[in-house]
Parts: structure tokens; sequence; C-alpha cells
């Protein structure tokens, strides 16, 4: 893979995309009030990003997006929870879109439950207490839905003509 | 495109969300059966995954401090809530009274938990001091 000047600036314009879908996540209530529960817009990016210009692609955004939001937020100790977060569900994206069986919609629902499962996995490690654990049966059913809508908005995007063209 | 993706479901996302449902159940369950003992319960106070305070369910206040942030504990016979806490994220004091063993409340700025603790598990050496 070549980092041409196109791939580059690609990536650069859905990091920003994707920090700025975070930014707008947080005007929203989250869906259930748990710590952690949130929509996950910023996955659309990564799934987007992971079909149309593959998982290394899709790795270096993920990366600049989380290192920028945790710098934009100020808070260093949430770093760990979104990178977790986000590693896990590039991680289980990258294999679940191996399979041509499954759609977007599977994809992105394996994603936000990885994504979730991440975080948890990152306050067990800073709280050093399995506490953490007793919230993810509720996470992972509430990324049902916040997956399947991620899911629904990315088949929107790959079904856009203008898109399909601006990233051949 | 590196491959074209499918965009409409397929009976294989079925199988994901199934999954990933069942993962949830499974978890779900193991936590709500561990939860099922009663008789006497104590809220078990951890910073920074250390043990630091076992109180058991009668009218008490105590205060923790950790990692720049103050969280007030409150327990009652019926259970206990954080009801002050001057971390950003305040999730700890929404999370409201836990009871059930097993249940508990987390704050994670704080680094602090508060585990509610059954019968079987209340140890004789953790009442002393």
């Amino acid at each position: 893979m070549k980092w041409t000047t196109k791939r580059l600036t690609l990536c650069a314009m859905l990091a920003a995309l994707a920090l700025a879908l975070s930014w707008v996540e947080r005007a929203f209530p989250p869906p259930v009030p748990l710590p952690g529960c949130k929509l996950g817009l910023a996955n659309i990016v990564t799934l987007f990003a992971l079909y149309a210009l593959g998982a290394p692609s899709a790795l270096a955004i993920l990366l600049v997006r989380v290192l920028l939001g945790a710098m934009f937020a100020g808070n260093a100790s949430a770093l760990l929870y979104s990178l977790l977060g986000a590693l896990a569900a590039l991680a289980v994206m990258a294999l679940l879109a191996r399979s041509r069986r499954l759609s977007v919609y599977g994809v992105s629902v394996g994603g936000a439950a990885a994504h979730n499962t991440g975080q948890v996995c990152a306050a067990m490690l800073t709280l050093g207490n399995a506490a953490p654990l007793a919230y993810l049966p509720v996470l992972l059913a509430v990324s049902l839905f916040t997956g399947a809508l991620t899911g629904f908005v990315a088949a929107l995007l790959f079904r856009s003509a203008y898109l399909q063209r601006a990233i051949r | 495109m590196k491959h074209e993706p499918k965009l409409k479901p397929t009976g294989w996302d079925a199988l994901v969300a199934a999954a990933v449902l069942l993962l949830a159940l499974a978890l779900g369950a193991r936590f709500s059966l561990s939860g099922a003992q009663s008789g006497a319960r104590c809220a078990v106070v951890s910073v920074e995954g250390v043990e630091v305070e076992r109180l058991p369910f009668a009218d008490a206040e105590r205060e923790y401090q950790n990692n720049g942030y103050t969280v007030h504990v409150r327990v009652t016979p019926d259970g206990v809530r954080v009801d002050r806490a001057d971390c950003p994220t305040q999730d700890c004091v929404r999370t409201g009274t836990v009871s059930r063993p097993g249940q508990s409340i987390v704050c994670l700025p704080a680094r602090i938990v508060v585990t509610v603790a059954g019968a079987a598990d209340e140890g004789v050496d953790a009442v002393a001091g």
C-alpha cells in the first residue's frame, strides 16, 4: 500500500470527520444512562474507511482520532478507554469484514459490541476490579441497536455514487 | 473500494446479533444469579483496586478521596449510594442506590468502586479494626 497524496488527504478528512462526529455525539443524550454508553457515531468512519481504504488506513485514522480527541477533551485518563474500545472494534470489524457473507450491519454490530467490551476491559484495568463487568450485559444489548444504526448510516454512505467516485 | 460491502442485512448478520445477545444474556444471568442470596450484606469500598473498607448496611456516611476527586458515600439499611461526587461525569451519583450482592457503583475518574457483598463472602477478618 502506498501513501499517495490522495490517500493521505482522504485519511486526514475522515479523521477530522470522526472527531467532529464524536463531538456532535455529546449533544445527544446517551441511549441508556450508563458510563461508556453512547451512539458510537465515530464508528461509522472506521467502518467506511475499513471498506473504502483498507485496515491500515482505518487504523491510522482511528489513532489520530483517539489521540486528538483525548487532547481536545483535555482528559488523558479517558485515552485508555477510547483507545482500547476503538482498537477492539477495528480488530473485530476487520475480521468480520473478511467474511463476504456478512453485510455492513453484521460487521457494525460486531464492532459496536467489541468497542464496549474493550472499554469495560480498560475500566477493569484502571480500577483493578472486576466490578465494571456487571455493566457489560446492558452495554452489549445496547450495542445491538447502536451497531445497527451505525451500520445503516454506513450503508447509506456506500450507496452514494458521489462518494464511490471520490474514493476510487 | 477495497472490496464491495454487502449493503442489505443477511441471515449471517442475524447470527452475529444472536451471538452478541447470547453473550449479554449469559453474562447477565451470571450476575443476577450470584446476586440471589439474601442475608447480611455490606458495601465493600475499593480504591485503586485495593479494598479499604467494609460498611455494614446501617446508617453511615463516608468520604473517600483519590486521584484528586472526593466521593461521598451514604449507607442505609436498604443499600448504598454515592450521594455526592465532584467528578465531571457523575455516573456514580446517577447509578443511584444499589442493594443486591454483586451490584456495584463505579467512579472511573476517582478509581473508586463500591460493591455490595453478600453474607457468604463476609469474612471475619475484614471486620477487625
